[in-house]
């Protein structure tokens, strides 16, 4: 039997196992429908901030509502001005809330309009009909109220504060999956040593190839998870308006899925490895403590610092830094502050890396994952494995 | 035929196998004896590849034994474990695949060992499951559901009751009448005395004895006779010779001594002593010649066994 046939049934049944477990089914929709329920939150939040809902007893004129939707338009809010016949229907409809405050126009001409509502007056509202109502007035006046024109010395991308979010939240997603994934496979590696069937499983597979079988299986577990999640997560964004999504959002999200596979095979080895030093969980934390400091290390370097300074001297370093790499790359990428060769560069040093950590950790796994008494030390693991 | 050649491991300063040679024939079961740390384990591991030997090598049918030999294997460890939260019927296909078979095979093979060890019904409960029994049941189905040329199996007599005891008895004999290799390692001698044509008695490291039991018992230089006279007071037994009272109950007497010892002069004596209502003569049980053979091993100059 090939080894590749070996490999695949280690993954498949990692896969089969764990993919029908309540856990992972649970943790799936549960993660789903947070995402999908914050994002209509957000949405909700978002439109009531920013829409202006104005009554007008009476017909109100044109030059008014322009002026309104100009004043508002500056805060990228929407505005809607309802006709209203009279005072009644005015006071209802504030009752209601199916508007924020009712412009009362004056008895006469000469005779200041009156703004009204329902109990506390909103300050944005009262702003607003109040510069829209003087913007009238100096107009009639004759007075020029052509604004100056806004320039930026460095030119501002419209995607910008887009590709933050994606960014963001890109990398959140990335670091929880890489994280709670390589946890996995910390715990399966445990899990077969502490009931002794990793004897059995290795009369017949190489330790090397259950180690890589399990980091396979656990991985497309992983990667099903964050497509689904990062698929729903930009569906629903689409959807609600929230976030017109950037030009670079499909880049953004293959270099996410990429940089996943690439920093889940990493650190999901790694704890494989030094997970098979110990010979009950509560070791298995202990000895992978580094690992996690790591990762979380690598994690905060990315949103502190390289969101900050996406092309600085640290954020071009950590791109060539293999633990790190995983996290800082997506997040230059989505800023669009990574030159296609250091991402080329970066992927080759990882994967050169993830390489060696297969041949030196396939030889600890060798040598660690039979010994079943108490916590064994790395040097020990290497020289018992020959 | 499976060859053990020259095996020889250190764990730092242990000494687990020292040079340690012996071959076990098929269609007959072999009984693997040794005190603990002797280097059953061991040597059963470095078969599986599961420990690689400083020096000395396995063979099977006069080969050397490489990964795609192994696949034929079949094996129980001593320390027996299987996934806990994994449905036994697809735990039993899932070994019988990476032994080589097809899917369809494994759980068409699977069905059929559950069927057989009686535990038809629990193919989709989870092993956590089952009792200890039927656990041991499945390890053992593990081992046998490829139908492997070669069986070799670290305890298996261990922890089991009655039934599971006669159960795994019926199993290994038919294997072996199939033609298969069995190689199994205990501490119950008298079971293995009873059931096993051929033994390897391993101590330190070294095999220090090996063949079939008969002829073992045979070779032996020494004999039971074992004695019952009424009315005399015990002293015919002096001047019998070289001997050794190995137990003495009543007025029945154990006496361990030479092969070569002169019997019809011996009955006399204990005929003189009294009424003789028993004399038998027989070379010792398989428990005595372990016992003989380990002691007679030197120890191994460097290290101890765990």
């Amino acid at each position: 039997m090939s080894r590749l046939r070996a490999i695949w049934l280690v993954a498949r049944r990692e896969l089969l196992e764990r993919g029908r477990s309540k856990g992972f089914l649970a943790g799936l929709v549960l993660t789903e429908i947070l995402v999908v329920v914050s994002m209509l939150l957000q949405a909700s939040l978002a439109s009531g901030e920013n829409a202006i809902r104005v009554g007008y007893v009476g017909e109100p004129p044109a030059s008014f509502v322009s002026a309104l939707r100009a004043v508002a338009g500056r805060d990228d809010g929407t505005t809607e001005v309802v006709a209203l016949p009279d005072r009644a229907t005015a006071e209802q409809a504030l009752e209601q809330d199916r508007v924020d405050g009712v412009l009362l126009p004056g008895a006469t001409p000469d005779q200041p309009p009156t703004l009204l509502f329902q109990e506390q007056p909103d300050s944005r509202v009262v702003g607003a009909v109040t510069e829209a109502v003087f913007a009238i007035r100096l107009s009639e006046a004759g007075v020029d109220l052509t604004p100056p024109a806004v320039e930026s010395v460095v030119p501002v991308d419209e995607g910008d504060s887009a590709a933050f979010v994606v960014a963001n939240v890109g990398v959140i997603f990335l670091f929880i999956s890489i994280f709670s994934f390589g946890y996995w496979v910390l715990s399966g590696v445990v899990e077969e040593k502490q009931s002794r069937v990793v004897e059995v499983v290795l009369a017949t597979v190489r330790p090397r190839d259950l180690l890589m079988g399990k980091v396979f299986g656990i991985g497309i577990l992983g990667l099903v998870q964050l497509v689904v999640l990062l698929g729903t997560g930009l569906v629903a964004a689409t959807a609600v308006g929230r976030l017109e999504l950037p030009p670079t959002t499909f880049p953004t999200v293959a270099m996410l899925l990429l940089w996943f596979v690439l920093g889940y095979v990493l650190y999901s080895t790694l704890f494989g490895v030094l997970g098979a030093l110990a010979s009950r969980m509560e070791e298995a934390s202990n000895v992978t403590t580094p690992v996690s400091f790591l990762a979380m290390g690598a994690y905060f370097l990315s949103i502190f610092v390289v969101l900050n300074d996406p092309d600085g001297l640290v954020a071009r370093i950590a791109s060539l830094v293999p633990p790190a790499a995983p996290m800082v790359v997506p997040m230059r990428a989505a800023l669009g502050a990574i030159e296609p060769w250091e991402v080329a560069l970066s992927v080759a040093v990882t994967v050169a890396f993830i390489y060696g950590l297969f041949v030196i950790g396939g030889r600890v796994y060798t040598g660690a994952v039979l010994q079943t008494r108490g916590r064994m030390r790395l040097r020990d693991a290497w020289r018992a494995a020959r | 035929m499976l060859e053990v050649r020259d095996l020889t491991k250190r764990y730092g300063s242990v000494v687990a196998l020292d040079g340690a040679s012996f071959s076990a024939p098929t269609g007959r079961l072999v009984g693997f004896l040794g005190p603990n740390g002797a280097g059953k384990t061991t040597t059963m591991r470095c078969i599986f590849g599961l420990a690689t030997p400083d020096r000395g090598e396995t063979r099977w049918r006069g080969r050397p034994i490489d990964q795609p030999a192994r696949l034929r294997f079949g094996y129980m460890p001593e320390q027996r474990g299987l996934y806990p939260r994994m449905k036994v019927g697809e735990q039993l296909a899932y070994f019988a695949q990476h032994h080589g078979l097809s899917g369809r095979d494994a759980r068409a093979a699977a069905a059929r060992w559950l069927e057989r060890l009686g535990l038809g019904d629990r193919s989709a409960a989870k092993l956590e499951e089952l009792s200890h029994g039927n656990q041991q049941r499945v390890q053992l189905a593990v081992a046998l559901v490829h139908e492997p040329e070669l069986l070799v199996l670290d305890e298996p007599f261990s922890g089991l009751d009655p039934l599971g005891t006669a159960t795994m008895i019926e199993v290994l004999r038919e294997r072996a009448a199939a033609g298969v290799g069995v190689v199994f390692s205990s501490h119950q001698l008298d079971l293995v005395e009873n059931i096993c044509e051929n033994v390897v008695i391993i101590a330190k490291g070294r095999i220090v004895a090996e063949g079939e039991i008969d002829q073992l018992k045979r070779s032996s230089g020494r004999r039971h006779l074992d004695v019952e006279v009424t009315g005399g007071d015990g002293a015919w037994i002096e001047g019998l010779g070289d001997n050794r009272v190995l137990e003495r109950r009543g007025d029945r007497v154990r006496l361990l001594v030479e092969d070569t010892i002169d019997l019809p002069a011996a009955l006399a004596r204990a005929s003189a002593a009294g009424t003789v209502r028993r004399f038998s003569f027989e070379p010792p049980a398989l428990s005595e010649l372990f016992m003989e053979a380990i002691r007679e091993d030197e120890p191994v100059t460097e290290g101890t066994a765990r």
